[in-house]
């Protein structure tokens, strides 16, 4: 297997690949470890709290007044039937909003949720037909949720470029130019993306700032808990053009935040590059490329001929 | 088609695309509003009479208070199911012991969110936002260091075959991305369906491949979760919920790999340059057209017929070394 990594290149770039890969692997778990003490430590005592709370007035709501035995039993079927309609998406008390339902805005905002991947869970279909569909439709259209997603990237950064461009005249270093663009890009998408939105919805749903803020971070990133979830609240008035906002703020959000992911990591120097890098790091530099952009640089440095590069540039990124 | 304008093509992927999300709508409201909307009636039916049957000792607005305050707690993720029988440690036990923990934390970063627990606390919240910031780059990164490392794996079998059989680059290419899919298929899904629908009798096998798929293509909508809730033995749940944790990071790493390699086929590269940006490429453009999802997936590179005349050459020369 080695040949096929680099059959040109030295050893130690080899086994630095492999030990550079394994600590990023450990990193990674560490950073999972790291995350599930901090959560278990500031989660933990709320949710029994509440937990305990709910189950000390269950149980005197079955045993205060006159008990029969039967009593007791049904208040616990019945509220069980409740939560468990309620995890599937059925909300039963009061009149929940059309996204509580499966009619068409709740249903749209499903597909919304399943193509994006956020995948809220506030509905979930129930029949296998709907379930089954639904895998279909997630085949179908989360690739295609990539490509719009992808195009939409591009043009917002091509309009960024344009704009630097427009404003900076031009730059003698291209370099910083796309520096400039970059940070231009990333201030002005956290301002109207992450930053303004949750006034939007703080203003419409009650929330605070700081739970918007936490919503809308959750939802652009695709993660989708689901805990929150907009336009939900059967005693709010909800204007038409909200939701269709909140759309396509979703559909924006979520390409700028594709966008400058890329562009982090197109700044972190990869350490599946050094397998190439070991290559061509005296060909000048490889600052400032995308690791990816390095890798089609060298292919068209080299000529057709070297059998690294180009397996490298005819399979990889 | 070709003739076509950017921006009409621009145009044509939205429209597609709102087309596609309100079909999926109408669909979705025609199987499930009927059964949704008989559960509800049912409910509502069995809360009426039981309100009927109990009206002598319990006032009207007490179990619907009772009844908001369980549901409010379920969206956050706290389930008051089993905690007032008090069946020995069950009872006691947090949401947030350490396997749920790591669970949770797994599905941040695999972005699947299955949303069975959520932070609570403010606290909680503004970390999980930080740690997600920091968490999602970090987990993109290795998964494109490993992808650098496994692909060639992979595409050596499809080298191989496509040098026995004779094949042209474009069906091996064709050939090895539908050999990656059926095998991550196959092994990501059903397998574990399988084994799933084995462990759990109350769940059927179609379940659980809905379950799996949502799993691993991180919509995690979290409406069935193996195992959770249960009084199972402790070492059968601890193992139960580390499986789970493997199966999301291991799957979706195969799921990338699989997604990568279809994207490289030429028709798909195809059809991902037919909305793309026509004309003469700027510098800039070059730099912006490796576009990335979340899940770091890629598109085809600036210049396909340079790659397309150089495949073949790799084909052949990494062959033999196979």
């Amino acid at each position: 297997m080695c040949e096929l990594l680099s059959p040109e290149g030295p050893c130690w770039a080899r086994g630095f690949l492999f030990l550079a890969t394994g600590l990023l692997l450990l990193s990674y778990l560490a950073y999972l470890v790291l995350g599930t003490g901090v959560f278990w430590a500031l989660e933990g005592s709320v949710g029994v709290g509440v937990a305990r709370d709910m189950g000390v007035r269950m149980s005197w709501g079955a045993g205060a007044q006159s008990p029969l035995p039967r009593s007791f039993w049904s208040l616990h079927h019945l509220p069980q039937d409740i939560i468990q309609a309620y995890k599937d998406g059925t909300y039963l008390l009061d009149n929940t909003t059309s996204m509580g339902r499966w009619e068409f805005v709740g249903s749209f905002f499903f597909s919304v949720s399943t193509i994006t991947t956020i995948g809220y869970g506030n509905l979930s279909p129930e029949t296998m037909a709907a379930r089954l569909f639904c895998i279909l439709f997630a085949l179908i259209g989360i690739p295609l949720n990539l490509v719009v997603l992808n195009r939409l990237g591009h043009l917002m950064q091509r309009g960024v470029h344009r704009c630097v461009q427009q404003l900076g005249g031009s730059w003698q270093d291209p370099a910083r130019a796309r520096w400039l663009a970059g940070s231009a890009a990333l201030l002005s998408g956290l301002l109207l993306f992450l930053l303004l939105p949750p006034l939007l919805f703080s203003h419409m749903e009650g929330w605070s700032y700081v739970e918007s803020f936490y919503f809308a971070f959750i939802t652009l990133s695709t993660v989708g808990f689901g805990d929150y979830v907009i336009g939900m609240d059967p005693s709010r008035k909800y204007p038409l053009w909200y939701k269709n906002i909140v759309s396509l703020w979703i559909l924006f959000g979520m390409a700028w935040l594709a966008l400058i992911i890329k562009m982090i990591l197109s700044l972190l120097e990869m350490p599946g590059d050094m397998c190439t890098c070991s290559l061509h790091c005296s060909k000048g530099d490889i600052q400032g490329r995308s690791w990816s952009q390095g890798q089609e640089g060298e292919h068209r440095v080299q000529s057709p001929g070297v059998t690294s590069g180009t397996f490298h540039s005819g399979y990889a990124i | 088609m070709g003739s076509l304008k950017p921006w009409a093509r621009y145009l044509l992927l939205l429209v597609a695309h709102l087309l596609a999300m309100g079909l999926g709508a109408i669909v979705l409201q025609a199987l499930e509003g009927p059964p949704a909307l008989q559960l509800q009636t049912q409910l509502q039916a069995e809360l009426s009479a039981f309100q009927a049957e109990h009206r002598a000792c319990l006032p009207p607005e007490a179990l619907e208070e009772l009844l908001s305050a369980a549901l409010r707690a379920q969206a956050h993720g706290v389930s008051s199911l089993g905690n007032s029988s008090g069946s020995g440690s069950s009872s006691e036990a947090s949401n947030w012991d350490l396997p749920s923990a790591l669970l949770f934390t797994a599905s941040i970063l695999t972005t699947t969110g299955y949303g069975h627990m959520a932070p609570l606390s403010a606290g909680g919240k503004a970390f999980c936002v930080f740690y997600a910031a920091l968490g999602l780059p970090a987990s993109l990164a290795l998964v494109a260091a490993l992808r650098h490392c496994l692909l060639p794996v992979f595409n050596c079998p499809g080298a191989w075959v496509a040098v026995r059989w004779r094949l042209a680059p474009a069906q091996a290419a064709l050939l090895q991305a539908a050999g990656l899919g059926l095998l991550v298929a196959c092994v990501f899904v059903l397998l574990p369906a399988l084994v799933l629908w084995g462990i759990q009798g109350d769940c059927s096998l179609l379940e659980a491949i809905y379950f799996c798929f949502g799993s691993l293509s991180t919509i995690g909508l979290g409406d069935l979760l193996p195992g959770h809730g249960r009084g199972l033995h402790p070492a059968i749940y601890y193992l139960g919920q580390f499986a789970l944790l493997g199966y999301l990071l291991l799957g979706l790493l195969a799921m990338l790999l699989a997604v990568e390699t279809f994207s490289e086929l030429p028709q798909i590269r195809a059809l991902v340059k037919f909305f793309g940006p026509s004309g003469s490429r700027t510098d800039e453009d070059q730099d912006g057209i490796l576009g990335q999802d979340e899940l770091a997936l890629s598109t085809m590179p600036p210049d396909p017929p340079a790659l397309e005349q150089t495949t073949p050459a790799s084909a052949s020369e990494q062959s033999p070394a196979c």
